[in-house]
C-alpha cells in the first residue's frame, strides 16, 4: 500500500514565479491496484511519480509504503522496492553494454554489486527464455550492444529489466509515448501481461486515453495538483474515452484556453 | 574515404615510429684529425642565465680544441620545464649514441644521470645549485657515478658585503622565492645563517605561482629596506613587476646575476654564467678526450663573484656606488 | 634500438596512468583533472617512502592506495558537496600540489639515485645476465602494465565493474538498480587516480628522482593516449582500422596502452626532428583535433548507412 499524506510541493520557491503545484494532496493506492493516470501537461502527473520515487523532494507531507515512512529516504534506496520505466527508451538500459550485460545487471538488483563475475553463466538460459517471450528476436542478440536496438526493443528490455527482480511497485512514466503506434501496442500488452503475472501494484501515467480506459482497475485524472476523477472497480470500467475528453474540454474552458 | 583517411593517419604514425629509429644518422666524421665527438645538450628551461651557460659551455669546449661544426657535433634540446619531455630528450640523445650528455639545470642533470648510467654515457652538468642535495655527488663532492659538473651556488657572503657597502643604514633584506624551488630554499638558509654577521635581518616571502608575485611584492616592500633576488625562476620571470613596485617606493632591488642588473636591479655580486659554462666545457673536454673520467673529478663552484652595477638605477635611487666597486665591476650598465 | 626501448619505457609508464584516464574520460564520462596531481603524488610518496626504507614493490601498492584516496576526495567533493566535475578535479589538483611538496619533505626535488628500486636491485642484479639488461626495464614495465590491464579488464566484468560502466552510460539506470550512483563514481575516480599514482610511482623509480613539475600536462598525455588508442584501434559503432587485418576485436584497455606508446613515439619523433618543446603542445592539440574529427566523421557515416 502506498500512501501520500498532505503533500505540498512548490516550484521556484522565493521567486516571483513561485507556483504551488500540490497543496494538501492525498492519495492512497492499495496493494495490487493498477492505476492509470491522465491529465493535461503541468497537471502534476510526473511530479507525483517523481515524489513517490524520490527524484524530487516534497516540501511538506509524508509518503508511506505500508507502515514505513519513506519521505526522506534517498531515491536509490526506494528503487529497491520500485521498478520504473521512463518515457525515453534510452533511460532504462545502458547503450554501451550488451543485452546480456544489461540483463545480468538487472538480475542483480537488490543484491550486492561485489567482485563476483558480472554475468552469472548459469542464468544465461533464463535470460534467453524471457527475452524469447518478448517475441522480438532479442534472444539471438545477447552480445549485441543495446545502443543499436530500436526504441521499441529497448523499451521492452527496460520493462523486462525493471520487473525482473521482486518489486512492490511498478511506475510507468508515459512509457509508450515515444514509440510508434504499433510498437506502443505491443509494449502496452506486454506491460499488462507482466503486471498480471507478477501481481504488481502499478501506477501508469499516460496521454493515451484509450490505454487509460482499457488497462488498469483504477483511473485518476489530475488537474492543477488535484484529482478531478478518481474511479475504481466497476465504476472505472464504465468510463469511456468520450467521458474523459469531455472532462478535458470542461477543464480547458475553466482555465480560459 | 574516411577509412582511407584513417589508414593514412595510422600509417603516418607508424612512419613516425620507424623513422624515429632509422632516421638517426651516425655523427659525420670530422675531416681534421679523425677524432670527432657528438654531444647532446639538454637544457631544462629557456632562461637568460641558462642560455649563457650553454654559450659558455661551447666556448669552453672550443678553448680545448673541440669546435662545433669541425670536430664536434652538438645536439641541443630544450625541455621548456616539462619533466616528461626532458626524459624523452635524453633518451633521444642516448639513442643517437652521443659521447657525452650535458644537462643544464637540476632536473635535466638528474634525468641525464638516470639514463646515462644505464647507457654508459658520461654526464656533465651545470647550473645545479646543490649537487649534493640532488644526489649527484656525495657530501664530500665526489660524484656518485660518471657524472660531474659545476654548481651555480650564489656567492651569498659577497652579496651581503656588497649590500652593506651600498646601504650602510639598511636593516632588513627581503627575499621573494617560490616554495617549490629547492635551490631557493637552500640559498635562503644560507642568507639567514650569515645575515646577522653583517647586521641584517632576512624577511622571506614564499609564492607558488607567477600570479602571486604582485601581491607578495607589495606585502614584502612594506617590511624591508631593500630586496635581493635569487635565481628563482618564477620570481626572475616577474622581476619587472617587482622592480616597478620597488622603484615607486624608492627601495633598491639587488640582483644575483648580470641579466637581472641589465633589466634594472641596482647591483649584484654574481656569477658569470658564461664563465661557469666555460669551466664546465673544459671539464667536458677532459672527459671527451679521455684525460679524466667524470667520476674522477669533483664538482666545481666558481669561488669568485664579480660585481655588476647599474649606475642609472643608482642615480634614480640617489645612491652613489663607491669608486672601488665601480673599478672592480665586471660590467656596468649606464642606461635602461 | 635505444630509442625504441626508450619510447616503450615511457609509453608503458604513462599507459598505466592512461588506463586511469580511460576510466574517467571514457567510462565515467568525468573530465577528471586530479590526475595532474595524483601522478606526482605517487612520485612524491614513492621518493619519500623509498628513502624511509619501504620496499620498492610495496611502494607501488601504497602509491596506488594514496592515489585512490585522492580520487575519493575528488569524488566526495563532486558527489557530496555537489561541486561541478571539472571544478572538483581542479580543487584537488591545486590542493595536492602543496600536499605533494609536504610529502616530499618540503622539497620540490627528491632524488633516490642511491636507493634500490623495482628496476635496480640486488635481486635483479643477481638473477639476470648483463646481456639481457637493456631489456630488463621494458620487460618489468610490460609485466606491470599488462597486469594492470588484465586486472582492470577483470574488474570491469565483475558486478561492481558493470555498475561502473553503467554509471557513465546511464546514471538513471544505476539509480533504478537501487544503487547510489555517487558511490559508484567515487569508486571509479578512486581506481582511476590509483592508476595515475601508480604510474607516478613507477615514473619516480624509473627516473631516480621526484620533481614537483612531473605532473604538468599528465591529463593531456592521458587523454591523447586514450583518444589515439580508442579512436584508431577499437570498433566504436563501426569497423576499426585493425579490422582490415583481423576479425578479432581489440579491447579498449589494450588500445589505450598502444595509444600511449604511439603518443610517446610521436613526441619522440617530433623531438628528433628538431621541434621545440614549446611547439609540442600545439602539435599535440592538432593531433587531438584530427583524430576526433576523423572519428566523428566516420560515426556520422555509419549512422547514415544504418
Amino acid at each position: 500500500m502506498l500512501k501520500l499524506n498532505n503533500i505540498s510541493k512548490y516550484y521556484n520557491t522565493g521567486t516571483v514565479n513561485e507556483m504551488c503545484l500540490f497543496q494538501d494532496f492525498n492519495l492512497t493506492i492499495e496493494k495490487g491496484q493498477f492505476v492509470s493516470v491522465v491529465g493535461s501537461n503541468g497537471s502534476g502527473k510526473t511530479s507525483m511519480l517523481n515524489m513517490i520515487c524520490g527524484s524530487i523532494p516534497v516540501d511538506s507531507g509524508t509518503i508511506y509504503i505500508g507502515t514505513e515512512n519513506i519521505t526522506n529516504m534517498p531515491e536509490f534506496k526506494r528503487q529497491r522496492r520500485i521498478g520504473r520505466v521512463y518515457q525515453n527508451p534510452a533511460m532504462g538500459t545502458c547503450p554501451h553494454m550488451t543485452i546480456l550485460e544489461n540483463m545480468a545487471m538487472a538480475d542483480n538488483k537488490g543484491k550486492s554489486f561485489n567482485l563476483r563475475p558480472g554475468t552469472n553463466k548459469k542464468r544465461i538460459d533464463f535470460y534467453r527464455e524471457i527475452l524469447k517471450a518478448l517475441g522480438l528476436g532479442l534472444e539471438d542478440k545477447l552480445h549485441v550492444k543495446v545502443g543499436v536496438l530500436s526504441g521499441g526493443q529497448r523499451q521492452a528490455m527496460a520493462l523486462l529489466m525493471s520487473t525482473m527482480t521482486p518489486i512492490e511497485f511498478l511506475i510507468l512514466d508515459e512509457h509508450t509515448a515515444a514509440l510508434d503506434p504499433k510498437t506502443a501496442e505491443v509494449i502496452m500488452e506486454l506491460t499488462d501481461q507482466v503486471v498480471k503475472e507478477k501481481n504488481l501494484t502499478t501506477i501508469m501515467v499516460t496521454h493515451n486515453l484509450r490505454y487509460a480506459v482499457e488497462y488498469g482497475d483504477r483511473l485518476l485524472m489530475m488537474h492543477q495538483g488535484t484529482t478531478v476523477i478518481d474511479e475504481a472497480g466497476a465504476k472505472k470500467a464504465e468510463i469511456r474515452i468520450e467521458d474523459l475528453l469531455a472532462r478535458f474540454n470542461a477543464i480547458s474552458i475553466e482555465c480560459g484556453n | 574515404m574516411k577509412k582511407n583517411l584513417k589508414i593514412c593517419f595510422l600509417t603516418a604514425m607508424t612512419a613516425f615510429l620507424l623513422s624515429g629509429c632509422s632516421g638517426q644518422q651516425a655523427p659525420s666524421e670530422s675531416p681534421s684529425d679523425g677524432q670527432s665527438y657528438t654531444i647532446g645538450i639538454g637544457q631544462f628551461a629557456a632562461h637568460g642565465s641558462l642560455d649563457n651557460c650553454r654559450e659558455g659551455f661551447l666556448l669552453g669546449l672550443a678553448q680545448e680544441g673541440l669546435v662545433e661544426g669541425e670536430n664536434l657535433t652538438v645536439l641541443y634540446e630544450n625541455a621548456q620545464a616539462d619533466g616528461g619531455i626532458a626524459s624523452q630528450i635524453i633518451t633521444n640523445f642516448a639513442s643517437q649514441k652521443v659521447d657525452l650528455i650535458c644537462g643544464i639545470a637540476t632536473p635535466m642533470a638528474q634525468t641525464a644521470y638516470g639514463v646515462g648510467k644505464k647507457q654508459n654515457i658520461p654526464v656533465i652538468y651545470t647550473a645545479v645549485t646543490d649537487p649534493v642535495a640532488a644526489e649527484l655527488a656525495g657530501s664530500d663532492g665526489v660524484p656518485v657515478g660518471e657524472i660531474t659538473g659545476t654548481s651555480d651556488k650564489l656567492p651569498v657572503i659577497q652579496q651581503l658585503q656588497m649590500i652593506r657597502t651600498l646601504l650602510p643604514d639598511a636593516k632588513t633584506i627581503g627575499i621573494l622565492f617560490t616554495t617549490s624551488e629547492v635551490n631557493s630554499l637552500s640559498t635562503i638558509e644560507e642568507y639567514k645563517a650569515s645575515a646577522s654577521e653583517y647586521g641584517f635581518e632576512i624577511v622571506d616571502m614564499g609564492i607558488s605561482t607567477t600570479a602571486d608575485v604582485p601581491l607578495a611584492a607589495d606585502a614584502l616592500l612594506e617590511k624591508v629596506d631593500c630586496i635581493t633576488n635569487l635565481t628563482d625562476n618564477t620570481v626572475v620571470a616577474s622581476l619587472p613587476v617587482i622592480l616597478d613596485k620597488a622603484a615607486k617606493k624608492n627601495i633598491p632591488v639587488f640582483g644575483s646575476e648580470i641579466e637581472q642588473v641589465k633589466i634594472g636591479c641596482l647591483a649584484a655580486m654574481g656569477l658569470d654564467y658564461v664563465d661557469l659554462g666555460k669551466q664546465t666545457g673544459k671539464m667536458a673536454a677532459a672527459v671527451l678526450k679521455g684525460e679524466k673520467k667524470a667520476s674522477e673529478m669533483n664538482f666545481q663552484i666558481i669561488e669568485e663573484a664579480a660585481f655588476y652595477g647599474n649606475t642609472k638605477v643608482a642615480k634614480d635611487l640617489g645612491i652613489t656606488i663607491p669608486e672601488e666597486l665601480i673599478s672592480s665591476a665586471k660590467e656596468l650598465f649606464t642606461e635602461d | 634500438m635505444t630509442l625504441i626501448l626508450g619510447i616503450l619505457e615511457e609509453g608503458l609508464i604513462y599507459a598505466v596512468m592512461a588506463l586511469g584516464v580511460y576510466i574517467t574520460y571514457k567510462i565515467l564520462d568525468f573530465p577528471d583533472l586530479s590526475v595532474d596531481s595524483t601522478f606526482p603524488l605517487g612520485a612524491a610518496f614513492t621518493a619519500s617512502a623509498i628513502l624511509a626504507g619501504v620496499s620498492p614493490v610495496l611502494t607501488l601498492f601504497l602509491s596506488f592506495l594514496a592515489g585512490a584516496v585522492a580520487g575519493c576526495v575528488t569524488g566526495l567533493i563532486h558527489v557530496k558537496l555537489k561541486v561541478r566535475d571539472l571544478l572538483s578535479g581542479i580543487i584537488v589538483m591545486t590542493g595536492l600540489y602543496s600536499l605533494n611538496l609536504r610529502i616530499a619533505d618540503g622539497r620540490a626535488n627528491l632524488p633516490i639515485f642511491t636507493k634500490e628500486t623495482i628496476f635496480e636491485n640486488q635481486f635483479l642484479a643477481s638473477r639476470l645476465s648483463s646481456s639481457l639488461s637493456p631489456y630488463t626495464i621494458v620487460v618489468i614495465l610490460l609485466i606491470i602494465t599488462l597486469l594492470c590491464k588484465v586486472l582492470l579488464d577483470l574488474y570491469l566484468n565483475t558486478r561492481s565493474g558493470y555498475l561502473l560502466r553503467a554509471v557513465g552510460d546511464n546514471e538513471a539506470l544505476v539509480t533504478s538498480l537501487a544503487k547510489d550512483k555517487g558511490m559508484v563514481k567515487i569508486v571509479g575516480l578512486a581506481i582511476a587516480n590509483g592508476f595515475a599514482a601508480l604510474a607516478g610511482s613507477i615514473y619516480c623509480q624509473h627516473k631516480g628522482f621526484f620533481e614537483i613539475s612531473v605532473g604538468t600536462g599528465t591529463i593531456v598525455i592521458g587523454l591523447a593516449s586514450v583518444i589515439i588508442g580508442i579512436q584508431l584501434l577499437t570498433p566504436e559503432n563501426g569497423a576499426s582500422f585493425l579490422s582490415h587485418f583481423t576479425k578479432k576485436e581489440i579491447r579498449p584497455t589494450t588500445a589505450v596502452i598502444i595509444g600511449s606508446i604511439l603518443y610517446k613515439a610521436c613526441i619522440s619523433f617530433a623531438i628528433s626532428m628538431g621541434m621545440e618543446a614549446n611547439d609540442l603542445k600545439l602539435i599535440t592539440s592538432i593531433l587531438f583535433l584530427i583524430i576526433l574529427v576523423v572519428s566523428t566523421e566516420r560515426r556520422k557515416k555509419v549512422k547514415l548507412h544504418a
